[in-house]
């Protein structure tokens, strides 16, 4: 019984199906509200306002011609789609949706997903360097300069939920205010969900922080030389990730899925739709700024100021601790 | 029920990726007005892509010099099948104001075979537009 319960769990909800179709719905979501934000439509005839339009693209790239270039070196070319779409599906696994995870979770398991997380971003370095291209070779150096800047920010922003809750299971992080009570730990944090925002924006390379794949540069970065299903590959993982990161952040930050299984599922939904418009609202307000300036503002601002938050939060556990 | 489904999927999503081949830059403009918000082409599924291999329709404006011919064919090649060339421009359609000029081909389908012509010169992004529609049309009435 429990072996299916398992199966259930990783196949349709919160697994591979749910995921992917979520997702695709997050990014029909970002993209009208990009539009919107231009003073444009977006997506409209594709189903109901557009909402199938995601679907229809990768679709489309499935159903495509396949080529590897000559050039490149097969294997790798091959596999680095299916690793960083695997690592961001079993990203996904660990997302404390109120008990229905917790049959993998445990001590220790967000330090696994930020593991997971920074797998993609190697994938693409990898599938940039192994396209042997000249675009898709200065796209590859620029993800990995930029995951140099993004990467420690990112990690520190999680650090301050762990250290706030004293522990590093997400689920334990993500019910600490219900079980405590103390619901001030959210605008307490605030700084460092900022962080956490800003790195999650350069972690999914969107605006400001596109530019390993600044088409007007380097035509398509990395993917440059990708086509049809892998190229579709891609774009599934850059849509699951949007949606593990903007969860884990929710959960991290928001308050997490607490209060039943119905509860937990509304507000997993409710609060990874309130970070993607977050996310999209930085997208469509900022332009893209250089790999320079990304390193410099990262290590410059971001990380000063989860310091900053980290010091607070361990201020307040003192404070606490003593009286 | 694949078949329809890829099918539609293909009609809805169009990438495409513009490609001047010796155009005297106006019918460039125009297809760039007719990305620009005030048409806002994301409608319908379409978006501009830098790479041919993520492209399905491929833009041309211009005669095809002589010089580019070599290179649009090797874009071409490189785009993943199915693919579809549309012309803009009086020029892409049959050398237009270039026509009998020493270092021009007269045409993309001189080179390349093409899937829609839009006239003009230079051509308005309306008619772009509705050449790129009727191209889908044809493709939506296509067995499969
Ligand atoms: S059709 Fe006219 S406007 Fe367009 S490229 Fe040719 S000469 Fe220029």
């Amino acid at each position: 019984m429990d072996a299916i319960k398992v199966l259930i769990y990783i196949a349709i909800f919160p697994g591979f199906l749910f995921q992917s179709v979520f997702s695709t719905y997050l990014e029909w979501l970002d993209r009208k509200l990009y539009a919107r934000m231009q003073n444009r439509l977006g997506p409209l005839y594709t189903g109901w306002n557009g909402i199938l339009q995601p679907v229809a693209d990768i679709l489309k790239l499935f159903a495509k011609e396949d080529i590897v270039p000559a050039s490149a070196d097969k294997f790798m070319f091959n596999l680095m789609p299916v690793l960083s779409l695997a690592s961001v599906f079993a990203a996904g696994l660990y997302l404390p949706i109120w008990h229905l995870t917790s049959y993998n979770s445990f001590e220790g398991d967000l330090i696994v997903v930020a593991y997971l997380l920074a797998i993609p971003s190697f994938a693409l370095f990898l599938a940039g360097w192994f396209s042997v291209s000249p675009f898709s070779l200065i796209g590859a150096t620029r993800v990995l300069t930029q995951l140099f800047a993004y990467e420690v920010p990112f990690f520190l922003a999680l650090l301050t939920p762990a250290v706030m809750a004293g522990s590093w299971k997400i689920a334990t992080i993500s019910s600490y205010p219900w079980t405590s009570g103390s619901w001030w730990v959210i605008p307490v944090q605030l700084i460092a969900f900022g962080v956490a925002l800003l790195t999650l924006q350069a972690k999914l390379e969107r605006v400001p922080f596109d530019s390993p794949e600044a088409e007007t540069e380097v035509v398509g970065g990395p993917l440059t030389e990708y086509s049809g299903k892998k190229l579709g590959m891609f774009r599934l993982q850059k849509d699951i990730l949007l949606f593990v990161g903007s969860a884990l952040v929710a959960a991290l930050f928001l308050g997490g899925f607490g209060g039943g299984i119905i509860l937990g599922c509304i507000q997993l939904v409710l609060k990874t739709i309130f970070v993607v418009i977050l996310l999209s609202v930085v997208r469509a307000a900022c332009a893209r700024i250089r790999i320079d300036q990304i390193v410099t503002f990262s290590w410059k601002y971001l990380a000063p100021a989860s310091l900053v938050q980290l010091l607070i939060v361990l201020l307040i556990k003192g404070w606490k601790g003593v009286a | 029920m694949l078949k329809r489904l890829v099918k539609w999927a293909r009609v809805k999503s169009p990438w495409i990726l513009h490609f001047n081949s010796g155009a005297c830059n106006a019918c460039d403009i125009e297809i760039l007005a007719a990305l620009m918000p005030h048409y806002d082409l994301e409608r319908f599924g379409i978006l501009l892509k830098a790479s041919p291999r993520h492209a399905d329709v491929l833009i041309c404006s211009g005669p095809v010099t002589k010089q580019v011919a070599k290179r649009l064919k090797r874009i071409y090649d490189q785009m993943p099948e199915p693919k579809f060339v549309v012309a803009v421009g009086a020029c892409a359609c049959s050398g237009g104001a270039f026509r009998g000029c020493y270092n021009v081909m007269e045409g993309v389908d001189q080179v390349i075979p093409v899937s829609a012509y839009v006239p003009g010169c230079p051509v308005k992004p309306e008619a772009i537009i509705d050449g790129v529609a009727k191209l889908l049309g044809k493709l939506q009435q296509s067995a499969a």
